[in-house]
């Protein structure tokens, strides 16, 4: 359903800074065809790669913990990923379901 | 996002007032906006398509630019007749989606915080208690009684406010009786016919937690229907 003020997402991250841990908010700002979450959906990141919420059916959360970790490491601020179809036959990231979607990662500072 | 920011959203959703997190995808720079309040410096251009999305309760991209926006509105209400077992089930599942739950109950042996931790109860009959309860179109009723003293008020309530959705619990011949009462008390056969009930979707189960499953599976499906 929409988001609500019952989605703890984002008191998670708050939970995490708190403690001073460094978190990547990760959101999905576009879709094209079927994909698994919509618009708005929402992981975090902290530097050591535990994460929690999603941004998919479990098929690129390894990738955006990569690239957010990557993002803690270089200091940025924020960076765009598409994720699109996946070949079936190999093991790279991307979308089984044939959707596209786009991940917003952005650093909280 | 500044941690100000989401300071300000934390404070915003934990006072329940709706809200939208306004982005600028280049540059990462993020802020909140609230009906009525402008947004400033780099935003100040955007402040009518902003609205249009909070209007429309959707979140996305606005066109031609690099501006995300991301709505945050307030649950929908379900009020529950009668903090029964099936009720505390019910409360068990709203807590995953998105609705705030309410429970009347005049009886005070069922209405217990012991029973329903941190939930409002309201211990009174349903004509009192909806007298401190804000209620619309896009609220439900759930009447889990299955007594006439209690759930017919609260029913005729829901159908004169013209609650989006309204289910209640009992058997068929429960509802037929309660069918023939709400048509003594003046109601049309349409607003009749617009409960649910016997309440919920058919699963086959009998026991508490399986009814209320069959009853937020309905609930769901319709507030999407609506």
């Amino acid at each position: 359903m929409r988001n609500s003020f019952d989605e703890k997402i984002l008191d998670e991250a708050y939970d995490w800074i708190k403690t001073n841990q460094k978190v990547v908010l990760a959101t999905v700002i576009q879709t094209w065809g079927s994909s698994p979450r919509q618009v708005g959906s929402r992981m975090i990141v902290n530097e050591k790669g535990d994460f929690s919420g999603s941004v998919s059916g479990g098929c690129v959360e390894t990738a955006v913990v990569r690239e957010s970790i990557d993002l803690i490491k270089e200091n940025k601020l924020c960076k765009k990923i598409e994720f699109k179809v996946s070949n079936e036959s190999a093991w790279e990231v991307g979308l089984a379901c044939g959707g596209e979607i786009a991940v917003y990662l952005e650093q909280v500072n | 996002m500044k941690i100000t920011t989401l300071e300000q959203i934390i404070k915003n959703k934990s006072s329940k007032t709706e809200f939208a997190i306004v982005t600028n995808l280049q540059n990462g720079e993020s802020q909140v906006f609230e009906p009525g309040k402008k947004l400033t410096g780099e935003f100040e251009n955007f402040n009518k398509q902003v609205e249009n999305f909070f209007n429309s309760k959707k979140n996305g991209i606005i066109e031609n630019s690099e501006i995300f926006v991301e709505t945050y509105v307030r649950p929908i209400k379900v009020i529950i007749i009668g903090a029964v077992h099936i009720a505390q089930y019910l409360v068990d599942f709203a807590k995953s989606l998105n609705f705030e739950i309410l429970i009347i109950d005049p009886r005070g042996y069922f209405a217990t915080s012991q029973r329903f931790p941190d939930l409002k109860i309201i211990n009174k009959w349903p004509d009192e208690a909806f007298k401190e309860i804000e209620t619309n179109k896009t609220t439900a009723l759930i009447a889990l009684t299955h007594d006439p003293k209690i759930d017919d008020p609260a029913l005729q309530y829901a159908l004169n406010k013209k609650f989006y959705y309204v289910g209640a619990l009992g058997s068929k011949k429960t509802h037929e009786n309660r069918c023939q009462r709400l048509k003594e008390a003046g109601f049309t056969d349409e607003q009749i016919n617009s409960i649910y009930g016997p309440i919920g979707i058919k699963l086959g189960g009998k026991s508490a937690p399986e009814i209320a499953l069959s009853i937020i599976a309905q609930l769901v499906s319709e507030t999407y229907n609506k």
